[in-house]
């Protein structure tokens, strides 16, 4: 279990399908993918490179709200290809890091 | 600065994210001043020294000029109306520090060194993708100005922003989504349009957020 704490408030992120929840609600949130699309990514649906959303910048954003959301820190030097490349890659990825 | 609104009564003068993130939610803040005519509130908008209509160039513009900018605006309200409110977004509320306003009212507020931090990000972002090396430490050391996302930033401006925190003197009150699990006074469901590449609106959270705002300064005695 992670507890990141922010001014005060605790983060509590327990399970792998909350890990999974929170990372749909940010793809769809901050690129703009429709729900129903994201309800439907598998854990091999790529990502980075296949998606026409996703594109460096937006990688920008969307880590950082992945970040803010599960209360965890991703250093510059982590993010490569490898954890953005399908659905299943970045949703292990975060969940490595918020269930420590 | 744009104007909304009745020429009398209590006005609110709004604060948008700094950088990037005011591009993508000007359309939004616009929308919640809109609503806020129909709840008998003024409106207004200014642009900051150096972004916007500004003539100043970006890479001229500090903090304390933007912090000082924000205040006349304030100021200038004044003689016009009952009373004077800030709505701050985000960057924003870094900026809404000396006005002398009756209520302050603050959307996903954060410090300046995560402002910064995103920004290193996105700068990162864009040399991976050329092939260059970047490093995010050297945005606020000395130095000359450095372009992100198309704009040239002045390294003093970013300094100061990394050391700035929001103003937390009474009365203010905080408003975040349900996504963010910072503390607040109240969490309302949306999407952070701040991310989103493109610009975006939502009129459902607009008018949320205008009825929040509303009841906030009326329990202040308007």
């Amino acid at each position: 279990m992670s507890r990141a704490h922010f001014s005060g408030v605790a983060v509590h992120i327990d399970d792998n399908e909350q890990v999974d929840a929170t990372v749909r609600a940010v793809l769809h949130d901050v690129l703009g993918i429709d729900a129903a699309r994201v309800a439907a990514f598998r854990s091999d649906t790529p990502l980075f490179g296949a998606l026409p959303e996703l594109d460096s910048m937006a990688v920008a954003g969307l880590l950082t709200e992945l970040e803010d959301r599960l209360g965890v820190l991703i250093e510059d030097d982590e993010v490569d290809g490898e954890m953005l490349e399908t659905f299943g890659a970045l949703t292990r990825f975060m969940a490595g890091k918020a269930l420590q | 600065m744009l104007r909304f609104g009745p020429a009398s009564g209590p006005v609110v003068i709004a604060a948008l994210p700094l950088f990037e993130e005011a591009n993508r939610t000007r359309a939004f803040v616009v929308t919640i001043l809109r609503q806020l005519t129909l709840r008998g509130f003024a409106g207004a908008l200014p642009d900051l020294p150096g972004t916007g209509e500004s003539l100043i160039e970006t890479e001229q513009a500090s903090l304390s000029d933007w912090i000082a900018a924000f205040k006349s605006a304030t100021v200038a309200l004044r003689p016009t109306y009952d009373s004077v409110h800030v709505i701050a977004f985000r960057g924003g509320a870094l900026v809404d520090r000396d006005g002398a306003v009756e209520t302050r009212w603050h959307f996903s507020p954060l410090p300046g060194r995560t402002v910064i931090r995103d920004l290193g990000r996105i700068a990162l972002a864009a040399a991976k993708e050329a092939g260059t090396h970047f490093d995010p430490a050297s945005l606020t050391a000395p130095g000359l100005p450095v372009e992100i996302a198309g704009n040239r930033l002045n390294r003093a401006l970013l300094a100061a922003i990394e050391r700035a925190e929001p103003i937390a003197s009474p009365p203010l009150r905080i408003v975040r989504l349900d996504s963010d699990p910072l503390t607040a006074d109240r969490h309302l469901p949306g999407m952070p349009l701040w991310r989103r590449s493109d610009p975006d609106n939502d009129s459902t959270l607009a008018a949320l957020l205008a009825d929040d705002i509303a009841g906030w300064i009326a329990s202040c005695g308007g």
